[in-house]
């Protein structure tokens, strides 16, 4: 596993159990999450997320694709990465 | 309308095109199976010896109709008996609605009697699921989970509705469901058809998408195009017939010689629908090395995720091939052609009249036709059925691939079964696998569902005894089963048929007289030494294959 640092932001469905289906994505690829936010937005029906990881491209392309099949996805944008 | 929760659930149902649903009772399920009663005749419910049976009924039937699967269950240890079969469905990409009851929802989250969190247990093999807290919310939760197991790559979907959900009423609008679309983004070809054109030896790796997407027409038209041979992965294996002269058959761990050499000596592999699983690839830099990979998926996720190829179209199969071929000139090269045959060749191997795998499922295929439904378990049996059986129509194959569960054959069976109007039915196990879920032979017997059941029976683990024997020295750690089990008697116990081989002359006499309908068993015995060969080892290439024992 690279050591690239990457964000992902995330709008998802503001509802119980949405944070459990993305964090076990993270779980069941052995990806450590380093940092994690989640507000509720202006919009009471949905939450933005930050998830920082590492990873290698390869890595985060893979994250970004699978995230994006979760049903209570709304949007999802890979962040600028920072080399460390 | 004003409608309860489960009237809601039949009303869906029917919508849908459920007209079979697999499914055992349940203190949770009460209302749903109260309304099934006065529906009995828009929907018809099977209940099975247990709901692991139940729930690869279900994948059963959708395997072999292409329909949705739908499978019921109570709350607790109904639900959780579905979880293999969930996960096997997600593996394999079969779509599937399971609809389990819960305990009323004042009593979730206090570890009431059979309360489990279903859908916490499912998440990771499913591609979506639903708890169901209010009913007016039940229609439209609904007609998402077929709408979602039925859309892109298909797959399991649960439905979890506590008890007071289904009892309780609302306004039921009804309507057509909307239709899915296999994938309308746009994609280009571009890139690959500039690669094939460049091409001289081109290979097709072809999986379970052609199937999902219906594609065998336009796979064929290009492999004849091309002039390229096709391997499949297990999931794909029924995409074209066996006698088609560019079928090599399945590709992989247990695949034809002509499959794995032909892959190693392309030049381009355009991979159709598939998912590049390590049974089907081996060592993946051994496998990319010296050719250009185009991957075609309509899971973007899927590309780049086991091989990166240096080429990708993410989108669906049919649609992209209808478009190469409207692209792409013929192509020939002779060389090629004389190399694929002469690989097909090699796996023709002469052998003796014995009772062996081989010759028992040959001959069991001699009472076959094209349109017979063949199941299998998971094991040797499973891979000499792939390797052996002249397969001639799509979806005639239900077999666990990915999730590779022992116990899946005789609930799929029965759904693939009754899929077709009760369409004459043979499932090639072993005493092992069968073992685990014999008890649907209750399931079958009650339906009186014309399911042969042919046990490849060697006493042993025969697949885990072959590792053992390759790579543990012979030490056979409780692969040795000395159960003596009598499974001619077991099964007239169970009210069907029973019979035992030790010859293809007497198998050939017990085929000749099956029952019109009801269950037969038959019991051959097998040497336990029986190798499924030619095998490359875990992590290995065509380099490392093993072709004799």
């Amino acid at each position: 596993m690279g050591t690239d640092r990457f964000s992902i932001e995330l709008l998802v469905s503001n509802h119980y159990g949405v944070l459990n289906r993305i964090t076990g994505l993270y779980a069941r690829r052995g990806y450590n999450i380093d940092s994690l936010y989640v507000n509720e937005t202006e919009n009471p029906a949905l939450s933005r997320m930050l998830i920082v990881s590492r990873g290698d491209e390869a890595i985060q392309t893979q994250m970004v694709r699978q995230l994006s099949k979760l049903y209570d996805v709304q949007e999802i944008t890979l962040l600028a990465k920072v080399k460390r | 309308m004003e409608l309860s929760g489960a009237q809601i659930v039949i009303e869906r149902l029917c919508a849908h095109g459920a007209a079979t649903v697999f499914g055992y009772p349940g203190g949770s399920v009460l209302p749903i199976y109260d309304a099934l009663y006065e529906n009995a005749r828009r929907v018809r419910h099977v209940i099975t010896a247990h709901e692991q049976g139940a729930a690869h009924a279900a994948d059963g039937y959708a395997r072999a109709s292409g329909k949705t699967g739908v499978v019921i269950a109570t709350s607790g240890p109904g639900a959780t008996n579905l979880v293999t079969g969930i996960a096997n469905a997600y593996l394999d990409s079969v779509p599937l609605v399971a609809i389990t009851g819960n305990v009323a929802v004042p009593l979730l989250g206090k570890d009431s009697f059979q309360e489990v969190d279903i859908a916490g247990i499912t998440q990771p093999v499913v591609k979506h699921n639903f708890v169901v807290r209010g009913v007016k919310e039940l229609e439209h939760t609904l007609n998402e989970a077929f709408r979602i197991a039925n859309s892109g790559r298909r797959g399991p979907v649960l439905v979890d509705i506590p008890r007071d959900v289904q009892a309780d009423t609302c306004e039921y609008r009804g309507g057509e469901p909307e239709k899915t679309d296999g994938g309308a983004a746009p994609f280009d070809v571009s890139r690959a058809v500039k690669a094939i054109k460049g091409c001289e030896r081109p290979y097709i790796y072809a999986g379970g998408g052609i199937l999902a997407s219906g594609a065998q027409a336009d796979l064929r038209a290009l492999s004849e195009r091309l002039s390229a041979p096709v391997g499949f992965s297990m999931m794909g294996l029924t995409a074209l017939p066996d006698d088609y002269g560019l079928n090599l058959g399945m590709c992989g761990m247990h695949g034809t010689y002509a499959a794995s050499v032909a892959q190693s000596e392309c030049d381009l592999m355009l991979a159709l629908g598939v998912r590049f699983s390590d049974r089907a690839t081996g060592n993946i830099e051994a496998y990319r090395q010296g050719r250009v990979i185009i991957h075609v998926d309509i899971d973007l996720a899927e590309i780049g995720k086991n091989v990166s190829p240096g080429i990708d179209i993410c989108g669906d199969v049919k649609a992209v091939l209808k478009e190469l071929l409207r692209v792409l000139p013929p192509m020939k090269n002779a060389g090629w052609l004389s190399r694929v045959e002469e690989l097909k060749q090699a796996d023709r191997v002469p052998v003796d009249g014995g009772f062996t795998p081989k010759n028992i499922i040959e001959t069991v295929s001699g009472f076959c036709d094209e349109d017979t439904i063949i199941a299998t378990d998971v094991g040797q049996h499973q891979m000499w059925t792939m390797q052996y059986y002249p397969f001639g129509k799509p979806r005639t194959l239900l077999t666990s691939g990915g999730l590779g569960a022992m116990g899946f054959g005789l609930g799929a069976a029965i759904g693939g079964c009754m899929a077709n109007g009760n369409r004459r039915t043979v499932l090639f196990t072993s005493d092992g696998s069968f073992g685990m879920n014999l008890t649907e032979l209750a399931t079958a017997v009650s339906q009186r569902l014309p399911i042969t059941v042919v046990i490849l029976n060697n006493g042993v683990l025969g697949m885990v005894r072959q590792w053992q024997t390759m790579f543990y020295g012979k030490r056979y750690s409780q692969t040795t089963l000395d159960r003596r089990t009598d499974f001619a008697a077991l099964a007239r116990a169970f009210g069907a048929e029973g019979y035992r081989a030790k010859s293809l002359m007497r198998l050939t006499g017990i085929l000749e007289r099956l029952p019109a309908d009801g269950p037969a068993v038959i019991d051959c015995r097998i040497d336990m030494d029986e190798k499924v060969l030619p095998m490359i080892p875990p992590g290995g290439s065509v380099k490392n294959i093993m072709t004799r024992g």
